[in-house]
């Protein structure tokens, strides 16, 4: 094979730590026989490389790429989606490794590494998985660079640093492009992470939910304030809305069980400036937004539905920034339609009797529903009912009657269920409402951090003249919960985060850790409404503030001039002419003399010693004899014997020698010249 | 991967997708480099008999302390040659190119190119070199030497020194052997003379240019350059005849180097050297 197409080893060693250091972070979402596929391609490669095997004939091939095809299918069911995809991907970079022989396999399979980095990014686009997309990135292009350094099968440090330097100096490039490129939407719809498993909020919600999410400390959301950030106890975020109870579980209207004409949110007569603020949403997979009551959104992308949640007409696959307007204190609904007034009052027709009864017997005693409400609030603040995380299962039929009357053991879905079907026992309109409740202010930007472990359930009243109020039964049980926080709602229990010991908010006691992880988390913040987030919106405003607007010709203006104002510095430094050895300075005044005999034509070769150099010169011209023999006696002295004739130091032979050289200026008499051309 | 990154609205893929784009950008500058300051040398260039390949000495050298890879080097019809310049500042390469027409053969500009160091572009030069090999005639073949077939070798012995059969007494010259110094004689006062002998060649051969008459010039090169061959190989003098070009027989690889050039020369202009 021709040298030329053969894969240096250094190369093939930077190629298989490339291979590792893919797949690596895609590792946990993989089925595990693929991370097998690469130990076992990695050790095959290696005994081809050692002689012990051979490369796979052509049916081995076939046969492992359809048993990985199959693999695949087997393990997600389909072989449509993303996740599918990737995973074929995956396996496909691995298999490529062991009949990797020539550089053109070598090129596929970098090539399918670049893509494979582009890949990760669609599942996260975390700090921490950039950062080590960064890595891979020179780690493939590292490989690209040992794979033409033809017969270099020492494992070669250099390599990695041209390929370092070579992206350092496309990263300012890549970011003029980056903010100028014009984003336009999706040409067409692509697969979606089907095997993604969805976070936060479920749409439906029954005894325990909420409480199971509260175990996690992820973050679900963040939030920038405009002005000031309003007090903990304030900040309800709504996600969903829950009119329907069966079987114990509280679920939503789905879409077409709501009549075309309830279908729009009815208007809401707003007073007062908004709060104004921005969210940044991790990724959900689902569909709800979050947003303070009464919330009204103009980011592209985000809906208002009937009982006023924001939604996105799509699932949340990425980050996802939208800005919202709040009035606190507006009234929504303030005159309920029949069909509404129904849905939001419907019970199942069995079950929870002892529940219905008390709500009856309560509403009797009272002249109106505002003060049913109290009284059932004050029913919970009385009687001996514990906010926990650890209730306890309810099981069977009537769990709301076994919570009331039984356990009296419950997170806030236990009380807000209760509460609402209590409410709609006496014919009131009210519904549970699921979000988070309050946040982490992070001191360092300004954010409000919203952890799952926020999530809440709470609910609406529906009053005459007040439309929906918001009640929340928790508050009447624990204070604590609405004002401080579950952490410290918990602190008697002990159960906070208790299924993740290590997490990081668990130490938000320990000032240098906490400090740490809010800075760590303003800088996620950053990262994600500058990179994640730099959408068409952000991209105008930035070019309207830089270069007050977009034309063909800033755009063309901008990228030329960033190619000037890099590559420029850039092949300065490539093409400045650098010696390869430093030229010592007797080397330095002899050249100088040198340069002065070539004028006159007498060139030294290539090879040529001083003496034999010397010897020629005084041929061509005896009248400098003297001279040429001195300059020469003297450079030889210096650079060769380092030894000074006359004995004095190196310094003055040094000294003697450059004034030598600076008197000598030969000039050839007209004859002589006359007489060389001739010859 | 544009697509992928339009397609899911997926910011960091747009921005790999421009760092490679970017990067493709930075490596021409890069790829340009690995062949800026480097000097190529004419070293030499082996003789050689039409027909056959030419051996040519280059010398690739760097200027700055920069490695060099994946340097191909060649001409368009030459071997190729993969020069990596990384420890050492010059490294030497020998192509190998079939010379075909007798003469001052000149292999034309020279192409240097690499890869290096992504492989996604290519850079070249095209460098004329002051290299020339010297082509000899194809020799070919001819049963006998017409000349000799009738057995009376133009021109007979000639006079070389040796030592077979005494021949005289001349003033000793400095660089003669002392042991052919006549040193009876200098004991006698007739000063230093030395004792000269005469070896009478086997056969001392004129390859004359007439011997092969009614053949076309290339032909008679062809087949002098072959008896030039047959005689060297078999230790015998030759002297040749061209017309306008007399070589006095002699034995040894310059005689026969300075013979096959004066045929290869032979009616073609020398190179001011």
């Amino acid at each position: 094979m021709n040298i030329q197409q053969q894969v240096p080893r250094n190369a093939l060693v930077w190629i298989i730590i490339c291979l590792f250091a893919l797949v690596a972070p895609h590792a946990a979402r993989l089925p595990v026989w693929v991370l097998a596929v690469y130990v076992i391609a990695f050790i095959w490669r290696l005994q081809v490389h050692r002689g012990r095997w051979s490369f796979p004939g052509r049916w081995v091939k076939v046969a492992m790429t359809f048993s990985a095809s199959l693999g695949i299918y087997l393990s997600y069911g389909t072989l449509i989606g993303l996740e599918p995809t990737v995973a074929l991907l995956l396996t496909a970079f691995a298999l490529k490794l062991i009949e990797l022989s020539q550089r053109k396999d070598a090129y596929v399979l970098l090539f399918l590494g670049y893509f494979i980095c582009v890949t990760e990014f669609l599942f996260s686009q975390d700090i921490l998985i950039t950062l080590l997309s960064v890595v891979n990135v020179t780690l493939v292009t590292t490989a690209l660079v040992a794979l033409h350094q033809p017969g270099e099968h020492q494992f070669n440090r250099g390599t990695i640093k041209l390929a370092s330097t070579m992206l350092l100096q496309a990263v300012p490039l890549m970011l003029v492009v980056f903010f100028v490129f014009p984003r336009f939407g999706p040409l067409w719809t692509v697969p979606i992470k089907s095997h993604t498993a969805k976070t936060g909020m479920s749409d439906h919600m029954k005894p325990g939910d909420v409480a199971s999410l509260s175990q996690s400390g992820d973050v679900a959301f963040r939030v920038k304030f405009e002005g000031e950030i309003p007090p903990k106890s304030e900040l309800y975020w709504r996600g969903l809305v829950f009119s329907r109870l069966r079987q114990d579980i509280w679920s939503g209207l789905g879409f077409y069980e709501v009549p075309l004409s309830e279908q729009r949110p009815s208007k809401v007569s707003t007073s007062g400036s908004p709060l104004s603020y921005s969210i940044i949403m991790e990724p959900t997979q689902q569909n709800w937004l979050y947003g303070l009551h009464y919330a009204r959104s103009n980011s592209p992308g985000v809906m208002q539905s009937s009982d006023f949640r924001l939604f996105s007409p799509g699932p949340l696959e990425a980050e996802n920034m939208y800005s919202v307007n709040s009035w606190l204190n507006a009234s929504a609904d303030e005159s309920l339609s029949d069909w509404r007034r129904k849905a939001e009052t419907k019970l199942p027709p069995l079950g929870n009797l002892k529940t219905r009864e008390l709500a009856r017997e309560l509403r009797s005693g009272v002249s109106s529903d505002e003060e049913f409400v109290d009284a059932i609030l004050a029913r919970f603040n009385i009687e001996p009912y514990v906010y926990t995380l650890r209730p306890g299962a309810l099981a069977g039929d009537n769990q709301i009657d076994q919570f009331l009357f039984q356990s009296q053991r419950g997170f806030c879905e236990h009380f807000a269920s209760a509460f609402v079907f209590m409410m709609r026992s006496a014919g009131v309109p009210a519904r549970v409402v699921a979000g988070y409740q309050g946040g982490e202010i992070n001191p360092v930007n300004n954010t409000v951090i919203v952890h799952q472990f926020d999530a809440h359930a709470w609910a609406e009243v529906w009053i005459e003249g007040k439309g929906w109020v918001r009640v929340d039964p928790t508050g009447a049980v624990s204070p604590d919960r609405i004002e401080w926080g579950l952490e410290e709602a918990m602190q008697a229990e002990g159960s906070f985060l208790a299924a993740a010991p290590l997490s990081a908010l668990r130490f938000r006691s320990v000032p240098l850790l906490n400090m740490l992880r809010l800075r760590y988390d303003a800088l996620t913040y950053r990262w994600q409404s500058w990179v994640v987030g730099f959408d068409r919106e952000r991209q105008f405003d930035l070019l309207q503030r830089f270069f007050g607007g977009i034309s063909a010709q800033i755009f063309a203006t901008i990228l030329l001039g960033s190619w000037v104002l890099v590559l420029v510095p850039v092949a300065i430094s490539l093409f400045r002419k650098k010696d390869t050895h430093p030229v010592s300075r007797w080397d330095k005044q002899y050249l100088i003399f040198c340069g002065r005999m070539a004028k006159l034509g007498l060139v030294r070769a290539p090879g040529e010693t001083p003496g034999q150099f010397a010897q020629r010169a005084v041929a061509e011209l005896p009248v400098y004899a003297k001279e040429l023999e001195q300059i020469t006696r003297q450079y030889n002295a210096i650079a060769y014997a380092k030894v000074d004739g006359s004995g004095g130091s190196m310094g003055e032979a040094l000294g003697r020698f450059t004034r030598t050289v600076t008197r000598f200026k030969p000039a050839r008499r007209r004859g002589v010249i006359d007489e060389t051309v001739s010859s | 991967m544009l697509m992928v990154a339009i397609n899911f609205e997926n910011n960091l893929s747009y921005a790999l997708t421009f760092l490679l784009a970017t990067l493709f950008l930075v490596a021409t500058l890069h790829t340009y480099a690995n062949l800026s300051g480097l000097t190529i040398r004419a070293l030499r260039a082996q003789p050689a008999f039409a027909g056959q390949q030419s051996e040519f000495h280059i010398m690739v050298e760097r200027s700055k302390q920069r490695d060099h890879y994946g340097l191909h080097i060649k001409w368009p019809q030459s071997s190729e040659s993969l020069a990596n310049l990384t420890e050492d500042d010059r490294v030497n390469i020998q192509l190998h190119m079939a010379v075909t027409n007798r003469g001052w053969f000149n292999p034309g500009r020279l192409l240097i190119e690499s890869t290096y160091p992504l492989g996604l572009l290519r850079t070249w030069t095209w460098i004329d070199l002051d290299l020339h090999a010297l082509v000899y005639p194809r020799p070919l073949a001819s049963a006998e030497l017409p000349g000799l077939a009738t057995d009376t070798p133009d021109g007979a012995a000639a006079m070389v020194a040796g030592n077979d059969d005494f021949f005289g007494f001349r003033n000793y010259q400095k660089g003669d052997s002392l042991r052919q110094v006549h040193w009876k004689g200098l004991a006698k006062g007739q000063g230093m003379q030395t004792k000269q002998y005469t070896a009478y060649a086997d056969r001392s051969v004129w390859l004359d240019w007439d011997l092969f008459a009614g053949l076309g010039t290339e032909q008679r090169l062809s087949q002098l350059c072959y008896w030039v061959l047959e005689f060297d190989s078999h230790k015998e003098e030759y002297g040749l005849r061209l017309p306008g070009l007399v070589i006095e027989p002699a034995l040894g690889e310059k005689h026969r180097d300075r013979v096959l050039k004066a045929l290869a020369l032979f009616g073609k202009e020398d190179r001011p050297l």
